[in-house]
C-alpha cells in the first residue's frame, strides 16, 4: 500500500476517482450508486482497458514505442475468428466457442509477432511500423469480412462471455480482473518484467549488460496482439458480430488511458495500477455524463481536462499537490 | 498537499455542477433518442423533432448520440442508458447487428425500443422506416419521365451493386419506367461507389457514349452532384434531367443552376417526431396497426408488417421531393 501511494499519477488518480464519485453521485441524485450502473461500467471497461494496457506495453518498451495498430489486430482476430467458427462449428455452441477464442488469440498473436519483428529486427520506428500494420490488418478485414458486419448470431456460451455475469460481477469484467493481476505479476515478479523496465530506459545499456533487447521488443509486441485480441474477443461477444470499422475511436482513448495512467511515454516506466484506475476514471466520467444526459462533446471535454489536470499535479515542474516534493526527482 | 487537494476537489465539483445544472424536471415519460452521430446536418434536423415533440406533449424527450462516428461509442452510449433506464429509447443504429444484445438488454429490463432505418433489427419492437424503398424508387422516377416527356433515354446510377436500399430504388425506377414505352434504359446501374468524383466521371462516359441521353436518375446522396457537374460542364442543363436521393446540403448547387432538376428524400424531423409518438404509444398499451394515420405528414396511412424479430416494421409515405421551388425549406 505505501509503494503504490509514492506514485504521485496513483495518488492523483485515487483522488480524481473520489472526486468523480461524489460529483456524480450527488449530480444523479443517486442515480450513479446504481449498482445495475456500476455493473454496466464493468462491462463497458475491459474492452478498452485492455487496448490501453497493449499500448502500456509498447510504451514501457521504449525507443518511441506504441502500438497503433490494437484497434486493427482486435477487429481482425475477432472478424476471422467469427468466419472460422462459423465455419467450422456453426452448430456446436462450446465448439464454437472454443474455435473463436483459440484462432482469435491465434490471429492476434501472429499480428503483433509482425509487429515485433519489423520493429526489433528491421529496425522500423514503432511508430512507423504499427501505423503501416493497422493500415495492412484494417484493409484485411474489410477484404475477409466484404464489408459489412459478421453477424455472430446468439451463440449460450459465447455471448456469455462479453454479456453474461457471475454473482452480478460481468464476465468481461472478470476476465480482465484475471488479465490485470497477471500483467502487475509480469511486470513486477518476472525476469522478463525486469528486462522490460530495463530495455525502456535505455536500450543500449540493457544489450550491454547482455539483455538480448531485440527478443524483448519481440516478445513484447506479440503480447500486445494477444491483449489486442483478447479485447477484440470481448467487443465481438459483446456486440455479437465482428466489424472492421468497430471501435475507430478507440485508439486515441487507449493512448489517453495510458499516460494518464503514468505510463511513460519515453519507455522505462508505468505500473498496471496506475493503467486501471486512469480507465475506471474516464468510464465513470463518461457515464456520468451519459446518465444526466449530456452531450457527448462534453464527454471528450472532460477527458482532455482530466489528462491536463493529471500532468499539471504530477509534474515536478508545477510542484503542484500530488508532485514530487523536489525537483532533483525528475 | 491538503489546501491543493481542496483546491482540486472544488474545481471539479465546480465544473461537474456547471454543466449539470440544467435540472430537468421530470415529466410523463422519458424519451432518449439516440442518433448514429452528433452534430451533422441530418441529425440536427432530427432533434428539432425531438425538441418539437416534447414541446408539444411535455414528456421528457431528448436526442443523445456518439461525437465520433463509431459503432462501438453507440453501443456504450446505450449500455449506459439502460442503466439508467427510461421509459423508452429510439435508436437510429449505426450498424443494426453490433446493437442487438444491447437492445435486448434494453427490453429485459423493461425499456421500450423504437429503431429508425434497420429493418432487419430484431430487438425492437416497431421499426420506423419513411418508405417502402421500392415505392421511392418509382416515385423519383416518375419525376423524371415527366420532365422527360415520357421519351428518350435514360440510364440509373447505382452506389454499390451490393446496397440493398440503392438496388431497391433502381428496380422501382426501372419497373416505373416501363409504364412509359418512349423510355429507353441504357447501360443500367452504373457503379459510382458513393463518390460524386466516379459519379462524374461515370456520367462524362454516359453522355459520350449516347449523345442523345435525356434522362439520369442516381441513388447515392453523391451521384445527382457528380452528374450534375457533368451536365454543367457539357452546357446540357436544359436538355438533360436529373433526378435522384439526395440532401440539399449536397445537390443544392447544381439544383439552384438547373443542372439537376430535382431531389427525393425524407425528413429526419419528421422521422424524429414519429419515433418518439410510436415510443408514447407503446408506453400507454397501444398498439399500432395497419393503415393507422399517426399524426405527422407522410405518416398518415402507415403500412405495418411483421419485423425481422418479435417486433414490426412500419413504413410511412413520407417523401420529401425537392427542386428548385422549394430549395430553401431545408437546410440539412
Amino acid at each position: 500500500m505505501r509503494s503504490w501511494l509514492a506514485d504521485n499519477h496513483i495518488r492523483f488518480l485515487l483522488f480524481a476517482n473520489l472526486a468523480i464519485l461524489i460529483v456524480a453521485a450527488l449530480v444523479s441524485g443517486g442515480q450513479f450508486l446504481d449498482p445495475y450502473n456500476f455493473q454496466s461500467m464493468a462491462k463497458q471497461l475491459p474492452e478498452i482497458a485492455l487496448l490501453a494496457m497493449a499500448v502500456m506495453f509498447a510504451m514501457i518498451s521504449g525507443g518511441g514505442g506504441i502500438d497503433l495498430s490494437v484497434v486493427g489486430v482486435a477487429n481482425l482476430s475477432a472478424i476471422a475468428a467469427g468466419l472460422v467458427a462459423k465455419s467450422v462449428a456453426p452448430n456446436n455452441g462450446v465448439e464454437f466457442t472454443v474455435v473463436f477464442v483459440v484462432v482469435a488469440l491465434l490471429v492476434g498473436t501472429i499480428c503483433g509477432l509482425i509487429n515485433g519483428l519489423l520493429i526489433a529486427r528491421a529496425g522500423f520506428a514503432p511508430i512507423l511500423a504499427t501505423l503501416g500494420t493497422q493500415l495492412v490488418f484494417v484493409g484485411l478485414g474489410v477484404a475477409l469480412s466484404g464489408g459489412p458486419a459478421v453477424s455472430l448470431g446468439y451463440v449460450e456460451p459465447f455471448v456469455e462471455i462479453g454479456n453474461g455475469s457471475l454473482l452480478g460481477i460481468p464476465v468481461p469484467f472478470i476476465i480482465f480482473t484475471i488479465i490485470v493481476a497477471l500483467v502487475a505479476w509480469v511486470l513486477a515478479r518476472t525476469r522478463f518484467g525486469f528486462r522490460l523496465y530495463l530495455t525502456g530506459t535505455n536500450a543500449k545499456a540493457a544489450y550491454f549488460t547482455g539483455i538480448n533487447t531485440p527478443t524483448i521488443l519481440i516478445f513484447t509486441y506479440t503480447l500486445c496482439g494477444v491483449l489486442s485480441s483478447v479485447a477484440g474477443i470481448l467487443i465481438a461477444s459483446g456486440a455479437s458480430s465482428a466489424k472492421w470499422d468497430y471501435g475507430t475511436s478507440y485508439l486515441l482513448i487507449a493512448i489517453l488511458i495510458a499516460v494518464m495512467g503514468g505510463i511513460n511515454p519515453d519507455g522505462g516506466y508505468g505500473k498496471v495500477t496506475g493503467l486501471v484506475l486512469s480507465g475506471i476514471a474516464l468510464q465513470m466520467l463518461s457515464s456520468a455524463l451519459n446518465l444526466a444526459g449530456l452531450s457527448n462533446f462534453l464527454k471528450d471535454f472532460m477527458w482532455g481536462l482530466l489528462l491536463i489536470l493529471s500532468i499539471i499535479f504530477t509534474s515536478a515542474w508545477t510542484r503542484l499537490g500530488f508532485a514530487p516534493r523536489r525537483r532533483d526527482t525528475s | 498537499m491538503k489546501r491543493k487537494a481542496i483546491w482540486i476537489a472544488a474545481g471539479l465539483a465546480a465544473l461537474a455542477v456547471g454543466v449539470t445544472g440544467i435540472v430537468l424536471a421530470q415529466k410523463k415519460y422519458t424519451i432518449v433518442t439516440v442518433v448514429k452521430i452528433t452534430g451533422i446536418n441530418w441529425f440536427n434536423r432530427m432533434e428539432e423533432g425531438v425538441k418539437q415533440y416534447a414541446k408539444d406533449t411535455g414528456n421528457n424527450a431528448t436526442q443523445t448520440g456518439p461525437a465520433q462516428a463509431d459503432a462501438a461509442q453507440q453501443l456504450k452510449l446505450i449500455q449506459d442508458l439502460v442503466a439508467k433506464k427510461p421509459d423508452a429509447i429510439a435508436v437510429v443504429p449505426f450498424d443494426p447487428a453490433t446493437l442487438e444484445p444491447v437492445l435486448k438488454q434494453a427490453l429485459d429490463r423493461g425499456i421500450k425500443v423504437i429503431t429508425h432505418e434497420a429493418d432487419n433489427q430484431v430487438n425492437t419492437l416497431y421499426d420506423i422506416e419513411a418508405f417502402d424503398n421500392v415505392a421511392f424508387g418509382a416515385r423519383l422516377n416518375e419525376r423524371l419521365a415527366k420532365c422527360m416527356g415520357g421519351s428518350g433515354k435514360w440510364t440509373v446510377f447505382v452506389g454499390s451493386l451490393g446496397s440493398k436500399t440503392h438496388n431497391q430504388w433502381a428496380d422501382g425506377g426501372i419497373a416505373n419506367a416501363k409504364k412509359h414505352s418512349g423510355m429507353q434504359l441504357v447501360d443500367a446501374k452504373q457503379e459510382t461507389a458513393d463518390d460524386a468524383e466516379k459519379a462524374y466521371q461515370k456520367a462524362k462516359e454516359i453522355l459520350k457514349k449516347y449523345p442523345d441521353i435525356k434522362g439520369f436518375q442516381g441513388s447515392a446522396s453523391t451521384d445527382v452532384a457528380g452528374i450534375g457537374r457533368a451536365i454543367e460542364e457539357a452546357g446540357l442543363n436544359d436538355k438533360v434531367c436529373v433526378f435522384g436521393t439526395s440532401l440539399p446540403s449536397i445537390a443544392g448547387k447544381y439544383i439552384e443552376t438547373g443542372a439537376v432538376d430535382g431531389i427525393g428524400f425524407w425528413d429526419p424531423k419528421d422521422a424524429g417526431i414519429v419515433m418518439n409518438k410510436v415510443a408514447q404509444m407503446v408506453l400507454e398499451g397501444k398498439k399500432i396497426t395497419d393503415g393507422m394515420d399517426l399524426g405527422v405528414k407522410g405518416y398518415e396511412k402507415v403500412s405495418v408488417t411483421k419485423g425481422a424479430g418479435q417486433g414490426f416494421i412500419i413504413r410511412g409515405n413520407a417523401f420529401v421531393d425537392v427542386d428548385k421551388s422549394n430549395l430553401k425549406d431545408y437546410n440539412f
